[in-house]
């Protein structure tokens, strides 16, 4: 697993490290929306990994080494859950160092970062068969959906908590404190039932 | 023991079909694997590497069947060299010797850094930026830096020039001065089969049509060249394959054995057999 981890961040840090910082830098000061979208994003890197493996038929070599079916899909769970991981202290560091110096930039609330993680380990557990079953290119097509239903489901529940246009705040914090419960329950969940389901996927198309 | 054992694998994909295919490869042997396009040498190698499972049959690589999980660590004694080398194209030869040391326990650097050195290739450059021959010659490289016992070849030395498939046969020929270590290698350029193999195994439409030590394949059989009405007079079951030769004549892939000792025989090339062997199946 460690083998197929370094590839893939060999991979990735080769193609992306310049828009990941600028993305770190320019979201850690954008409040809360710019956290949760930076984690998000950063979690999503394993499908450009996953788009670089099939483009360069990496899966048909991966299957005749020493890989277990186990850990070529596990992999690309672990990638994703390390690279939100890092998104998340990086941009918990980001703010701190913006509140130690008293910058004028925004910050957002930490817990919003935790939340943030474990949406993104929710979007992984909910895509990730998805990528595996349809490959990448068409996979990406109902990932975007999920974005979209994700979003709009956020919307709504904003013009609930805000029906006149500004946030009332005892709703705000009630709706955090308890998206900090269900998070990670959630995301605990939908894991344990994603990866069994990646694995039989996999299976299936030998 | 064997290095590779298949049993009666069958394996269907709807338009295509492996049928019934049985082959052994003795340990300390090379057996090349020949059949034209799409014969099934691809999926063959699939099948006994894990990567498909067949519809049914049994397939041991080894000692080891290929579908129990203690067959991942045997994985560690083979190297893979595919018809094209499938590392990402953003990484360079160093990048691929660290995941390699992480993947293998067994993975010798010195020796990885020696096959660089010898086929002089770079190590910070990226992969995409490789030629044909360099790509397969890291590939080549990686397979044998993990001190395997089998080597299973696909294509491995089909769109390399002369000179680097020279070389790159050299290489596979060092590697079977050690006793034990055997190869396996797909290829429809016979003739690299021909100066390397021990075995030859044939492949046609998914069916295996032989596999036979190549010396014994060459004196089992011979080429006759003559007239209509000689090719006319030989036993229906010595002839394996024929074709006109021009002018009336005709040319004839014959069994030693079943014609008269008189007649006058040209020593076929693994290629010839495979030829007429074709030409004897589809006038069936």
């Amino acid at each position: 697993m460690k083998a197929l981890i370094q590839k893939d961040v060999y991979v990735l840090w080769k193609q992306m490290k310049i828009f990941v910082i600028v993305m770190l830098v320019i979201m850690a000061g954008n409040g809360s929306f710019g956290s949760v979208f930076v984690v998000i994003w950063c979690a999503m890197l394993p499908y450009t990994a996953l788009a670089y493996d099939e483009r360069c038929k990496w899966d048909q070599l991966a299957a005749m080494m020493p890989y277990s079916p186990r850990d070529l899909v596990l992999s690309k769970y672990v990638l994703g859950w390390l690279c939100a991981g890092a998104a998340g202290a990086l941009v918990l560091a980001a703010q701190a160092v913006i509140r130690a110096f008293r910058l004028p930039l925004e910050t957002g609330s930490p817990l919003a970062v935790l939340i943030s993680f474990c949406a993104s380990v929710c979007v992984l557990a909910i895509t990730l068969p998805l990528m595996f079953r349809f490959s990448v290119e068409r996979g990406r097509m109902v990932m975007f959906l999920v974005i979209f239903l994700v979003c709009g489901g956020a919307g709504a529940l904003g013009a609930v908590l805000a029906p006149d246009g500004a946030p009332v705040p005892g709703n705000m914090a009630a709706l955090l404190s308890m998206a900090a419960v269900l998070a990670p329950i959630a995301a605990a969940v939908l894991t344990a039932v994603s990866i069994p389901l990646s694995l039989r996927i996999c299976a299936a198309r030998r | 023991m064997n290095a590779i054992e298949l049993s009666h694998i069958e394996k269907s994909f709807g338009g295509f079909a492996i049928q019934d295919l049985s082959l052994t490869v003795p340990s300390g042997t090379i057996c090349g694997l020949v059949g034209e396009n799409g014969a099934g040498k691809s999926t063959t190698i699939r099948l006994l590497m894990g990567a498909l499972r067949p519809d049914s049959g049994a397939a041991a690589v080894l000692g080891t069947d290929v579908t129990s999980p203690a067959f991942t660590a045997v994985k560690e004694d083979i190297g893979v060299v595919l018809d094209e080398a499938y590392f990402p194209e953003t990484l360079n030869a160093l990048q691929v010797g660290k995941i390699l040391a992480s993947t293998y326990r067994q993975w010798d650097q010195s020796a990885y850094d020696g096959y660089l050195d010898r086929f002089d290739l770079p190590g910070r450059k990226p992969f995409k930026d490789f030629s044909r021959g360099m790509k397969m010659k890291l590939a080549i490289a990686a397979a044998l830096s993990h001190r395997p016992k089998l080597l299973v070849l696909d294509e491995a030395t089909s769109g390399l020039d002369p000179i680097v498939r020279d070389q790159v046969l050299e290489l596979f020929n060092e590697f079977t001065r050690e006793e034990d270590h055997s190869i396996l290698i797909s290829s429809h350029i016979v003739s690299d089969l021909e100066k390397l193999c021990d075995y030859i195994a044939f492949l046609h439409r998914g069916r295996l049509l032989f596999c036979e030590e190549k010396d014994r394949l060459l004196e089992d059989f011979g080429l006759f060249t003559g007239t209509a009405e000689q090719a006319e007079s030989l036993l229906p079951e010595a002839v394996a394959g024929r074709e006109a030769s021009g002018y009336g004549g005709v040319r004839a892939l014959v069994r030693r054995s079943l014609v008269p000792e008189s007649l006058a025989l040209d020593r076929p090339t693994v290629e010839d057999v495979i030829l007429f062997i074709v030409k004897g199946e589809e006038t069936r």
